[in-house]
């Protein structure tokens, strides 16, 4: 046996020298105090409940996740995970019924999405808004996404153009929303991913990636579906295919949540995982692809990092495919979070500390005064479209509009 | 009427004995004085596992201390539960040790009175995830952890409830005899320099291994026999149920879960008294903890260290035995009367943590004995101040309803007596030392009640600058409420740096991999940032 | 992903590099494992704790940085780091070429080369005697010692008043137990420094300073200013325990600055290990982005704290490519029993040749140099070079690539 063979401890907490960066990086701390803050809540929380359990406090809920904490830390500490994980192991309290309704994207899309008009319709209106406010404890404020009467995937499978033509073909994890809400970001996708020479295939029955469901603290479907997408990507990766996505958030779920919080096994997986930005990028880079641009393309665009986009640190790729668009003049926000963090911004209880969260990122966006703002993250685009007015595109749809084709 | 300075008892220490002691005289209504050259708990009783025996481990080898020790953790069971953490512990058989020897361990555990219980090696794992997988044999037992500050400091509460007084940084320079017989105490106040004289019928010798110079000083001799132990402190609590090895007992073959961290130890060495003063654990030691530790927990080869510290077991030496390790932990209490002709002058010495009461109520009753008092003790019976509820979940609780954080901190480390800290408003809760959950409140009713004459007094008290960071965070913090409260900041200064350099202590021998990186930082904010260095 | 440069290290060092480097038309990308030791800045930089510090460079040993430099060489960089900052829009006190000294939170001094703008450097130490002082502070922050300040500067010859004030702005932050920091608090200042400025003017009497801790200016470096014009008197504001406000806001700043050049800061990514070849380095793999190639690597990853070296029971040493460190043998060799003595420990680091190329096996890597704190024999906290090693090698290097 060697003896402290690591310079760090087997146990990642230990990691921490109480330098306190994190708490300075935490867009909850200051909005909200009855959070503990990263450094109680995480490491310096853990060692106590591991003396008892009796000191997990139920505040852990207020973090968002974001994983902020993580990205500033100089030590390596997994703040976050180790938050995530107490609330996992101690929390007592059950999800309510309205968490689980938030949760469950794919099920209610399901549900929903034959009855899109008059969801739509009824989601949409003060009456039902103050219901679901009173009822539910949906804040009032917010507009669910609206459902589209046509999904996505039957999209594909009917008006999708002929992807076997292309000799290089990639999955597609397309996510609840883009098959539920937005199909035309899937559009987008296939058709750039087409111009580029790269022919798509969807996975056999992919289910929600799950981030929604450990937020409210209902592991078990977590597990499940992270299980069963395991299980689809890797016949993906069996048929020799990356797997692409347009989410920033579905990616970083799947490929870092699920060993880390969840404890299933991705290892096969997890390298062949990769946004679509990326993976354009890098094929751009190394000459292999060419995009050919409309001249007469114009557009001012800020692009927001997101949470979760900062912590898988790829936003670099968003930002120099747009970049690369000719007649784009280019505003790189500053790092803050947008305050929506998924569900958690739905909730009543949260609508004020998660506007408050966001407030930097929508004053710097009012300065800036772009066309539209470019973001990687379907929760930030609704916060960003509720708080600004703007519309919030991803890059992938930019890329389609911008496109000479 | 007496004067102020004439008592029935003073009791010379004041570690775990001498509060033992005192309470018990106390209880049966003596007038009661302690002196301690420093603090409460500086000697073996701060530096030592924090284990409940359960006695198991000296079955085999000393049959009546395990008895003792059975009984007496029982009792602490009931009169200590907040000092206490009924965890159970295993002793385990490694492929390296002999079988046979469980056989032997569980029949002597069993004459000897203690719950003895050989379970499978898979199921040992189940409920310790962190031992040794490689073990073949697990023996459940009854031990536990307890917290000698909280015992010691909980004992010296009771008596001083009791009408005693306790004098810190009181350190007696000489005896005041009439002839062969002892009359009291010439005391140095070691802050002020002060001189006081103290007097009562009857002293008892309980300075631990300083009892030696203490007896000296009287005209007597007890040939005590110092023996170093060193330990390491883990920055997390590894296991939850204290491991032990079922073999005769060796080195480093005891981990201990105690609050926030878990402690490997011991060695044993023999040392001169003159270096008891001084302890430093040397690398040869920390290697020998820590190979030998991960044999019980392999988890430890990668865990955290947070620092390395030695004591001295008060033996009695009773052969040439080099190590002191075939001594028995037997009590030893003498009466130099009928012993050396020294008339007024008891010795309580030998025993151990675990035994403390006893010794305790052994002095007593020939303290009484010589003062022709006939008074029963009720240290058995009676619980501890802050000892009188349950769990830290149901004190906490019953306090607050809806405790916060640094309320359920505080119920944890002062059980009942929680109540009397202030920590209602935000002020009062917020935190001085981040690790270990130590609240303003908690820090400020220290400074006034709990005879704290500097930061280490505060962390015996408190557990301030006891966690991770080693005060990194918290000592600078804390040094500014004991200046504001004390209203002398040049003092809280001079301490500040005595502090740092008493947690550097620790931290050295095991200077490598996060402690350095967390000696940097400290160095950075207090020799760069604040510029402490240069006061 | 390809550079023309890879830093590895976003701190002090590696910023300036990577400032230095953009200005010079580079494209350059900086791998930063988290936030940095700017957090716990104490608002100024020191250069060399000597009377005159490039006179007192030139007795350093061959090993020190600043001799590898050459301290013939070092006015240069020192006119050129006040400038660099000027650009980044950071205007700090005191003067390139000389020491200045700064007042601690202990109310001592300590030498300074120079400052950021809302800390005081002093030219010499007779300036801050004889004062009267009022010293301010917010009720329930513990990180600034008010006793402790007051005792150094009593010590000086000053007479000093303690206040405490009590804002309802602060109310709710609070609430929680652990947050009442200098970062929060300043995020409160922002705004509420109004009322601070307010509640002074009523408090002061016949004191010709008000001191008060380093919470003030952290988005919006303008609100130290704000309040030395607001009040009738010299306003001074003294550091505080961790984090530091104006280090944090000083990253900011120059990450932004160096955005703004086009330089691709990569925050909480870190270069796990190198491929090398012979003498060169071809790429880092980093935990976020895989490989990633350029020309020229410059190791700017900070000492033990940072991670830029490690060590376990018996070794320290460069964990991304093995490179040399000068260290000492054997553990019981690296430490000093007392706490205040230097600490032969925090002497460790990286090996170089005199162009701060890194040794290998005794020998230089053609395109790897080493900046700042990560550098072996610069004894920084003994004496007092720290940010002066950060940003000079920092500008040397920038100049050889």
């Amino acid at each position: 046996m060697t003896l402290q063979e690591y310079t760090s401890s087997a146990h990642n907490f230990e990691e921490c020298m109480k330098c306190t960066v994190c708490t300075a990086y935490c867009p909850v701390v200051p909005a909200n105090p009855k959070y503990p803050g990263p450094k109680q809540a995480g490491p310096d929380g853990e060692r106590l409940r591991l003396k008892d359990p009796f000191f997990f406090e139920e505040t852990l809920k207020y973090c968002l996740n974001c994983k902020r904490c993580e990205v500033a830390c100089p030590s390596g500490v997994k703040v976050a995970d180790i938050i995530q994980a107490a609330r996992i192991r101690y929390s007592k309290s059950k999800p309510k019924l309205r968490d689980r309704i938030l949760a469950s994207t794919d099920f209610m899309g399901t549900l929903a999405r034959p009855f899109a008009p008059v969801v739509n319709g009824m989601t949409g209106l003060g009456a039902t808004k103050a219901v679901l406010d009173a009822t539910m404890a949906i804040d009032k404020h917010r507009t669910f996404p609206k459902y589209s009467f046509k999904g996505f995937e039957s999209w594909f499978r009917k008006n999708a153009p002929d992807q076997t033509r292309f000799p290089e073909q990639v999955s597609y994890f397309h996510g609840c929303y883009v098959n539920y809400n937005f199909p035309q970001l899937g559009k987008d996708f296939v058709k750039v991913m087409n111009a580029a020479g790269i022919g798509v295939n969807l996975l056999d029955k992919e289910k929600c990636c799950g981030v929604a469901m450990i937020s409210n603290g209902m592991i078990d479907g977590a597990k499940k579906h992270a299980a069963h997408n395991v299980a689809v990507l890797g016949k993906a990766v069996d048929a020799g295919r990356k797997i692409l996505t347009t989410s920033s958030t579905c990616t970083f779920t799947m490929r870092d949540e699920y060993p880390e919080l969840l404890g299933i096994d991705n290892s096969k997986v997890r390298d062949e995982i990769t946004l679509a930005t990326r993976y354009l990028y890098e094929r751009i880079s190394s000459g292999e692809v060419k995009l050919k641009f409309k001249k007469d393309y114009h557009a001012k665009i800020a692009y927001h990092t997101p949470c979760h986009m900062e912590k898988l640190g790829w936003g670099v790729y968003s930002v120099e495919l747009l970049k690369m668009i000719p007649g784009v003049e280019f505003t790189l926000l500053d790092s803050n979070c947008c305050g929506i963090a998924g569900t958690y911004g739905f909730k009543k209880e949260n609508y004020e500390v998660s506007q408050a969260i966001g407030k930097p990122l929508f004053d710097q966006i009012a300065r800036v005064a772009p066309d539209f703002v470019a973001c990687d993250c379907e929760t930030c685009k609704w916060q960003i479209e509720m708080s600004t007015g703007l519309q919030v595109k991803n890059p992938i749809s930019i890329l389609a509009e911008a496109l000479d084709i | 009427m007496r004067k102020d300075n004439e008592f029935d008892v003073i009791i010379v220490g004041g570690g775990i004995t001498g509060a033992g002691t005192a309470r018990d005289c106390a209880l049966r209504g003596l007038k009661v004085l302690l002196v301690e050259r420093h603090d409460i708990a500086t000697g073996a009783t701060g530096r030592n596992h924090g284990l409940l025996h359960s006695g198991a481990r000296y079955a085999v080898t000393d049959k009546e201390s395990a008895t003792e020790c059975i009984e007496e953790n029982m009792i602490l069971r009931r009169i200590a539960r907040h000092c206490v953490d009924e965890t159970d512990g295993f002793f385990i058989t490694l492929p390296e040790d002999d079988l046979a020897y469980q056989a032997k361990f569980v029949e002597s555990c069993t004459a000897a009175g203690i719950r003895a219980e050989i379970i499978d090696p898979k199921e040992a794992i189940r409920l310790e995830p962190s031992v040794n997988p490689d073990l073949i044999g697990a023996v459940r037992v009854p031990d536990g952890s307890v917290d000698p500050f909280r015992l010691c400091s909980a004992n010296m509460l009771d008596a001083k409830l009791h009408g005693a007084k306790i004098l810190v940084y009181s350190e007696v320079t000489e005896f005041i005899k009439e002839g062969d017989t002892i009359r009291g105490v010439r005391v140095r106040d070691n802050r002020s320099g002060e001189i006081s004289e103290y007097y009562a019928p009857v002293t008892v010798n309980a300075a631990g291994i300083w009892g030696h110079q203490i007896a000296a000083m009287a005209g007597a001799n007890i040939g005590m026999f110092p023996a170093k132990g060193a330990l390491l402190i883990f920055a997390h609590r590894v296991n939850s149920i204290v491991i032990n090895r079922c073999r005769k007992p060796a080195n480093a073959d005891i981990l201990v879960p105690g609050d926030t961290v878990c402690v490997i130890g011991t060695t044993s060495t023999k040392v001169p008294f003159e270096e008891c003063d001084n302890m430093h654990v040397t690398p040869d030691e920390v290697d020998l903890l820590l190979t030998e530790g991960a044999k019980l927990a392999p988890a430890l080869a990668t865990t955290r260290i947070l620092r390395a510290y030695a004591g001295v077991r008060p033996l009695v030496s009773a052969d040439n035995d080099p190590s002191g390790r075939n001594i028995s932990r037997g009590i030893v209490c003498l009466d130099h009367e009928t012993r050396d002709g020294i008339k007024g002058f008891v010795s309580i010495t030998g025993g151990k943590l675990m035994t403390y009461r006893l010794m305790g109520e052994q002095a007593a009753d020939l303290v009484c004995k010589k003062l022709n008092i006939n008074k029963k003790c009720e240290t058995a019976t009676l619980p501890l101040p802050g000892s009188e509820g349950g769990k830290t979940e149901e004190v906490s609780k019953k306090i607050w309803a809806v405790p916060s954080a640094p309320q359920k901190a505080a119920a944890g480390r002062a059980g009942t007596r929680a109540e009397v800290i202030p920590l209602k408003n935000p002020l009062d809760q917020a935190l001085v030392c981040e690790c270990e959950e130590v609240s303003s409140g908690e820090v400020r009713y220290a400074l006034e009640h709990l005879e704290v004459d500097n930061l280490v007094d505060l962390r015996r008290r408190t557990r301030v600058g006891m966690g991770t960071c080693q005060g990194g965070l918290c000592a600078c913090r804390a040094a500014g409420m004991i200046a504001e409260a004390r209203g002398c900041a040049e003092k809280a200064e001079a301490d500040l740096k005595g502090f740092m350099n008493e947690r550097w202590k620790g931290m050295y021998p095991i200077a490598w991999g996060n402690t350095l990186r967390e000696a940097e930082y400290t160095q950075w904010v207090y020799n760069y940032v604040i510029g402490l260095n240069e006061q | 992903m390809e550079f023309d440069v890879v830093i590895i290290g976003g701190g002090l060092a590696g910023l300036t590099a990577g400032l230095a480097l953009q200005e010079k038309g580079k494209r350059t990308a900086i791998v930063s494992a988290g936030q940095n030791a700017l957090h716990f800045s104490s608002g100024a930089f020191g250069l060399l704790d000597a009377e005159d510090p490039l006179q007192a460079a030139k007795e350093l040993p061959e090993h020190h940085p600043y001799a590898r430099i050459g301290a013939e060489n070092l006015p240069k960089y020192t006119e050129a780091a006040k400038a660099l900052f000027g650009k980044a829009g950071i205007a700090l006190n005191g003067e390139p070429l000389k020491n200045g000294w700064r007042l601690t939170p202990q109310g001592g001094l300590k030498r300074a080369w120079m400052t950021l703008p809302e800390v005081d450097i002093f030219p010499d130490k007779e300036a801050i005697k004889g004062h009267k002082v009022l010293i301010v502070n917010l009720l329930g922050y513990l990180d600034f010692n008010t006793s402790f300040l007051a005792l150094g500067l009593e010590k000086q010859g000053c007479s000093c008043r303690i206040e405490t004030l009590r804002l309802p702005e602060m109310e709710r932050l609070r609430e929680n137990p652990s947050e009442m920091r200098s970062v929060n608090i300043a995020r409160v200042m922002d705004s509420a420094w109004i009322k601070v400025a307010a509640e002074i003017k009523t408090l002061v009497k016949d004191e010709d300073w008000i001191i008060l801790p380093l919470v003030f200016g952290l988005k919006d470096a303008t609100v130290p200013d704000r309040i030395r014009e607001a009040v009738p008197a010299k306003v001074l504001f003294v550091g505080t325990m961790p984090p530091s406000v104006p280090g944090m806001r000083t990253q900011m700043q120059l990450k932004k600055a160096y955005e703004a050049l086009g330089g691709t800061f990569l925050m909480g990514d870190e270069a796990i290990s190198a491929k090398t070849e012979g003498s060169r380095v071809l790429s880092v793999s980093t935990r976020n982005l895989g490989e990633v190639k350029a020309a020229e690597f410059v190791l700017a990853t900070g000492s033990y704290f940072s991670k830029g070296i490690a060590s376990d029971m018996n070794h320290v040493f460069e964990p991304i490519f093995g490179a040399d460190v000068l260290l000492d043998e054997g553990r019981s060799a690296w430490y000093d029993p007392d706490f205040f003595s230097p600490q032969a420990f925090l002497s460790y680091g990286v090996a170089t040749d005199g162009q701060f190329r890194v040794l290998k096996d005794q020998a230089p890597m053609d395109n790897l140099h080493a900046i700042g704190s990560v550098l072996g024999g610069a004894r920084s906290l003994e004496l007092g070079c720290g940010a002066g090693v950060a940003i000079l090698t920092a500008l040397s290097v920038a100049e050889t690539i």
